[in-house]
C-alpha cells in the first residue's frame, strides 16, 4: 500500500491533501528556504545556430538557425541570417527541440484534492500556485517548459485545472499561460472510489463502486441541465420584460453547475482520469448523452483495448510509457499503449503525473518506438505537439515554426540517445536553464575540492574520512 | 565441419524472424524444452563486454552454455540458426535489486510477500516466497533482464536476498544464488544533502537504532564464535536459533551484506560496523556515496546505484542522481544498478542510461549491467559476458539496450530461448487483432 501511494501520484496527492488539511502550518515550517537562480533578462533578439532542429512539424533541419525575436519564433531554416545584434547560443553538435509540454502534472502548487465530495467543479488551481518550488527548476533541466497542472483524482468530478509556463523565478502571476481554453479533471475508478485509501474525510463517501461514479457524474450533468434551462427562462424572461412588469428573479448561482455547463457548452476541456476499458466508454456515452466531447482520458492505460471508440468520439489520450501493475486496474496497462492508438488515429501524449518523472520525459517518449513501433516523429509528438492540441494551443507551441513561441529545449544529442542530456532550456526565447552555470554535482564538488584546499590538509573534509 | 544449416534449423528460424515468434506464444511460463540440439546465432556484432566487439560473428549455445564465440565459431549439424543480420548479442542484464516474485500488484496485500514485522528478520529468505509465475517476471525478461536480485525490504535487517534467472518452474530453478546477501538497512537521521545538513545530530531514535544494530551484529557474532568452538571440540551446548544461524555465513565473511543506505553519514556508518565486525559489505541506494567515492574504491566496496529514477531533495544538485554512477566508476568503485521494483525492473538499462548522460562512460554502463553485477554476487565464472564456457543468458537486440527506442529481439536464459509470452506482449497480439467494432 505504501508503494502504491507512491508510485502513484494521485493517491500521493491525497495523502498530501490531507496532510496539508491536518497540519498545513506544520508542512509549511518543515520546506526548506526557497531555491533561487537569478532571471534571465527578457530576450529581444535570439539566434541559435548551427543546431540539428528537430521542428516535429516539418522534419529534421541539420545545421539549422533559430532566430527569436520578443519571445517569439521568428525565423527557422537552414539558411536563415543571423540578424545584427543577436543574442548568440551556438548550438554546434547539439539538437533542439520545441519544449516539452507535461500535459498530466501536479506540480507548482501547495494542494492537488479538494477530497470532501463526490464532485468539487468549483475548486480552482490557480488559486494554489507556487511558483518558487524548486521541482520547476528541475523540470526545466528536463527540456520542460509547460505544465497542466491538474486536480487530484479523489473526485468522480474534481477541480479545474491550470496550465502553467515554467518562467522560474518570476512572481506567480507571470506563470498562467493566458488564453488557453479552461479545463477541468474528471476522475473513474479506484480514485474516486476510495479502493486503496479508506475514508480520508472520515468516513466512506460515496460512490464506492463503478456503477456509483457513473450515476454522481450523471446526476451532476442531469442538475446542470435543469439549471442552464432556469437561466435560458430567466434571460428570456428579462429580453421579454415590458415596462411596468415585476423584474424576474435569476436562478441562485451554482458554482458548480456554473462549470458543468460551461463543459457542456464546449467552453470547458475535460481531462478525464481513466484505467480500465468499461469505464472510458461509461464515461464517452454519458458525454454523448450530454453533448459534449472528452478533450482527453488521461492515462487512459487500457485505451488500447477500446481505441476505434476512442477515435470515433473524438478523444485524446494522455498516458504513461509504461507504467503498470501499481493498482489492480493498472494490471492490464502495456507499453504498447501509445503506439497502438496513435495507430488507429488518436491523438496521444506522455505524461509524468510526477514531478520525478518530468524530468525525463523525453526518454518515456523514446520506449514507445520500441513498445508498439511508433515513428520517431510521432514519439516526438507524444511530448510536444500532442499535448497542446489536447490543451487546445497548438497555434502557440508544441512545434519549431515561425510565429510560435520560442519555448524550446537544446539537447547534447538527439534527445532519444542514451547518452543525451539536456544543455539548454528556453521559455519565450530566455534561457531559463543553462547548464552551464546550474547547481550540478560536478560544481559542488568543485566547490568541497576548494573547501579542503583553502582549510588544509588536517581539516581535509568528508570524502577522507 | 561447417555447415550453413540444417534444414530444420532454417525452417525454425525463418518463422522466427517472420513472424516474431508467435508460434512461441503458446508455450508455458518457462521457455522451449531444454534441447540438446543447439543453436547458432550469425551474422551478428558479438559486444562481450569482457573483450572488444566483434562484427560479422557468430555465438554457438549448446546444452546451456555459450560453446563458441567469434568469427570462426562453427554450428554443428542440426543445430538451429538465427541470422542475426543488423542484430547485436549482449550478455542478459542483472538487476542487482528488484522485488520481482514478491509482487504482483501493489495496491493488493495478498500478493505482496516484501516485508515481515520487526527489526531483525535475517531467517527470513526471499527465495520462500517467490513466485515464479509472478507476472513481472516474464514482462521484465522480455525487455532483456533475465537476471536480478530479488530483496525482502524493511526493518534493518531485512533478511536474505536472491539471485534468480527469470525463468523456471520453481523458484528452486531460477535460483542462481540463495541466499545472496542479507539485507540491511543503515539507520537514517533524514539527513544529508549539503553542507548544513551533514553536521545534523542524529536523533534518539537513530541513535536508538544504530545501538540495536550494533548489538544484534554483536550478538550474531557472538553465536557464530561460539558455534565454531563447539565444532572445534569445546564442551558445551548453545541453542539452536534460525535468525542467528543465517547470520553465522555472514558474520563469517562468507556472505555479503547489502545495506540500504543513501547519504554519506551512512556509508561512513556502515564503514564503521564493516570495520567492527568484518563484514563483507555490499552499499545500494546510495546516492551521496561520490561523497566516498576513493575511500570505497582504496576498500573495494561494491556500490549498487539507483533507481535513477529517484527525486532529488530540495537542497541537493539537481543532477546529483544521474552523475553519482560516473563518479564512482571514474574513482575506480565497482557499480551495478538497481530498480528496487518488480513492475519497473525492465527499466534497468534506461536508469543506466540516465547515468551515462550524465558522465558514466558507456562501457561502464554496460559493464554495470552485466559483467560488475555477476562479480558483485559471487558469479562472474557463470554469468555477465559473453564469453565460451558461460551460460548461455543472452539477449539479441536491434541496438544499444540502454536507448529507449531499441531492444531485444531474442532472449536466451541458459540456453533457451524464451518466448515472449509476457502479459503486455499476449494483450497487445490480442487487442491489436480486435475487428472493428
Amino acid at each position: 500500500m505504501k508503494t502504491c501511494q507512491l508510485r502513484d501520484a494521485k493517491l500521493r496527492g491525497v495523502v498530501a491533501a490531507l496532510i496539508s488539511v491536518v497540519a498545513a502550518t506544520s508542512l509549511a515550517a518543515q520546506s526548506p528556504a526557497p531555491f533561487t537562480m537569478p532571471v534571465p533578462p527578457a530576450a529581444h533578439l535570439v539566434a541559435i545556430t548551427n543546431a540539428t532542429i528537430l521542428t516535429v512539424s516539418h522534419g529534421t533541419i541539420p545545421h539549422g538557425t533559430i532566430v527569436i525575436r520578443e519571445g517569439k519564433i521568428a525565423a527557422v531554416g537552414a539558411d536563415v541570417a543571423v540578424p545584427a545584434g543577436a543574442q548568440v547560443i551556438d548550438a554546434t553538435g547539439r539538437y533542439v527541440m520545441p519544449g516539452i509540454i507535461d500535459e498530466h502534472s501536479h506540480s507548482a502548487v501547495e494542494v492537488v484534492n479538494e477530497i470532501t465530495n463526490a464532485i468539487t467543479p468549483e475548486v480552482r488551481m490557480a488559486d494554489v500556485v507556487k511558483q518558487d518550488m524548486p521541482t520547476i527548476y528541475w523540470q526545466l533541466a528536463g527540456g520542460v517548459t509547460m505544465i497542466h497542472v491538474l486536480h487530484g483524482s479523489a473526485n468522480a468530478i474534481g477541480g479545474q485545472n491550470t496550465l502553467l509556463k515554467l518562467r522560474w523565478g518570476l512572481p506567480v502571476d507571470s506563470l498562467f499561460f493566458e488564453g488557453a481554453p479552461p479545463s477541468i479533471k474528471f476522475a473513474l475508478g479506484e480514485n474516486p472510489k476510495e479502493s486503496n485509501f479508506q475514508t480520508f474525510a472520515g468516513h466512506p463517501r460515496y460512490p464506492q463502486t463503478r456503477m456509483g461514479v457513473e450515476e454522481v457524474i450523471r446526476d451532476a450533468f442531469t442538475r446542470a441541465v435543469a439549471y442552464r434551462t432556469e437561466w435560458q427562462q430567466y434571460e428570456a424572461a428579462r429580453r421579454a420584460l415590458r415596462r411596468g412588469q415585476a423584474e424576474p428573479i435569476p436562478p441562485r448561482r451554482d458554482l458548480q453547475l456554473d462549470a458543468l455547463v460551461e463543459i457542456m457548452d464546449g467552453r470547458r476541456l475535460v481531462n478525464a482520469h481513466s484505467y480500465r476499458a468499461d469505464e472510458i466508454l461509461m464515461l464517452l456515452r454519458v458525454a454523448h448523452d450530454f453533448g459534449f466531447r472528452v478533450a482527453s482520458l488521461e492515462h487512459g492505460l487500457e485505451g488500447y483495448k477500446v481505441a476505434d471508440e476512442i477515435a470515433a468520439a473524438g478523444t485524446a489520450v494522455s498516458t504513461f510509457s509504461d507504467m503498470w501493475g501499481y493498482k489492480l486496474e493498472a494490471y492490464d496497462a502495456i507499453p504498447q499503449n501509445a503506439a497502438l492508438l496513435t495507430q488507429h488515429g488518436v491523438v496521444v501524449a506522455i505524461n509524468s503525473d510526477d514531478d520525478e518523472r518530468a524530468r525525463r520525459l523525453y526518454q518515456d517518449a523514446a520506449k514507445t518506438m520500441h513498445f508498439g513501433g511508433a515513428s520517431e516523429t510521432d514519439a516526438l509528438k507524444m511530448i510536444t505537439l500532442n499535448p497542446a492540441r489536447i490543451l487546445g494551443i497548438e497555434n502557440r507551441v508544441g512545434s519549431i515554426d515561425v510565429g510560435k513561441d520560442a519555448d524550446l529545449a537544446i539537447f547534447s544529442g538527439h534527445p532519444f540517445a542514451p547518452a543525451s542530456r539536456v544543455e539548454m532550456t528556453l521559455v519565450d526565447g530566455r534561457v531559463f536553464f543553462d547548464r552551464t552555470t546550474a547547481p550540478t554535482l560536478e560544481h559542488e564538488m568543485q566547490q568541497l575540492q576548494e573547501q579542503r584546499q583553502h582549510r588544509g590538509p588536517a581539516a581535509a573534509g568528508r570524502g577522507a574520512q | 565441419m561447417h555447415r550453413r544449416t540444417d534444414a530444420r534449423g532454417f525452417v525454425l528460424a525463418a518463422a522466427l524472424l517472420v513472424a516474431g515468434a508467435p508460434a512461441l506464444h503458446a508455450q508455458t511460463a518457462t521457455g522451449l524444452a531444454a534441447s540438446a540440439r543447439g543453436w547458432a546465432i550469425r551474422n551478428v556484432t558479438i559486444v562481450p563486454v569482457t573483450g572488444p566487439r566483434i562484427e560479422r560473428g557468430t555465438v554457438v549455445i549448446r546444452n546451456g552454455k555459450i560453446e563458441a564465440v567469434g568469427a570462426n565459431a562453427a554450428p554443428q549439424p542440426g543445430d538451429s540458426v538465427l541470422d542475426g543480420s543488423g542484430l547485436f548479442v549482449y550478455p542478459g542484464m542483472i538487476d542487482a535489486g528488484t522485488r520481482l516474485g514478491l509482487s504482483e500488484i501493489n495496491s493488493v496485500p495478498g500478493g505482496e510477500d516484501l516485508q515481515e514485522l520487526g527489526e531483525f528478520n535475517p531467517q527470513d529468505a526471499a527465495l520462500i516466497a517467490v513466485n515464479p509465475n509472478s507476472t513481472p517476471i516474464p514482462v521484465t525478461r522480455s525487455n532483456g533482464v533475465t537476471t536480478a536480485i530479488t530483496s525482502p525490504r524493511g526493518g534493518l535487517v531485512s533478511g536474505q536476498a536472491a539471485l534468480l534467472d527469470l525463468l523456471g518452474w520453481t523458484p528452486q530453478e531460477m535460483a542462481v544464488r540463495a541466499p545472496a546477501a542479507m539485507v540491511m538497512t543503515y539507520p537514517s537521521t533524514g539527513g544529508g544533502g549539503r553542507f548544513r545538513r551533514a553536521r545534523q545530530a542524529p536523533g534518539d531514535q537513530t541513535n536508538r537504532q544504530v545501538l540495536a544494530l550494533k548489538a544484534f551484529l554483536g550478538d550474531a557474532k557472538a553465536y557464530a564464535d561460539i558455534k565454531a568452538r563447539l565444532a572445534a571440540g569445546a564442551p558445551g551446548s548453545q541453542k539452536t536459533d534460525l535468525g542467528m544461524e543465517a547470520m553465522v555465513p555472514v558474520m563469517r565473511g562468507d556472505e555479503p551484506v547489502i545495506f540500504d543506505v543513501e547519504t554519506a553519514q551512512q556509508i561512513r556508518g556502515v564503514l564503521a560496523l564493516a570495520d567492527s565486525f568484518g563484514l563483507k559489505v555490499i552499499l545500494r541506494g546510495a546516492h551521496e556515496a561520490w561523497q566516498l567515492a576513493d575511500t570505497l574504491a582504496a576498500r573495494h566496496i561494491p556500490v549498487i546505484v539507483g533507481p535513477t529514477t529517484t527525486g532529488v531533495a530540495p537542497d541537493d544538485p539537481y543532477d546529483e542522481i544521474y552523475a553519482n554512477p560516473g563518479v564512482l566508476a571514474k574513482a575506480g568503485v565497482t557499480i551495478a544498478f538497481q530498480t528496487n521494483d518488480a513492475h519497473s525492473s525492465r527499466d534497468l538499462p534506461y536508469n543506466a542510461a540516465l547515468a551515462e548522460a550524465y558522465g558514466l562512460p558507456a562501457d561502464d554502463a554496460l559493464k554495470a549491467l552485466t559483467i560488475n553485477a555477476a562479480q558483485i554476487f559471487g558469479v562472474a565464472d557463470r554469468l555477465g559476458s559473453i564469453e565460451p564456457g558461460k551460460e548461455a543468458t543472452l539477449i539479441v537486440t536491434d541496438g544499444d539496450p540502454l536507448d529507449a527506442r531499441y531492444g531485444p529481439k531474442y532472449v536466451f536464459i541458459r540456453g533457451e530461448l524464451v518466448p515472449f509470452n509476457d502479459r503486455h506482449t499476449v494483450l497487445y497480439e490480442e487487442f491489436r487483432a480486435r475487428p472493428k467494432p
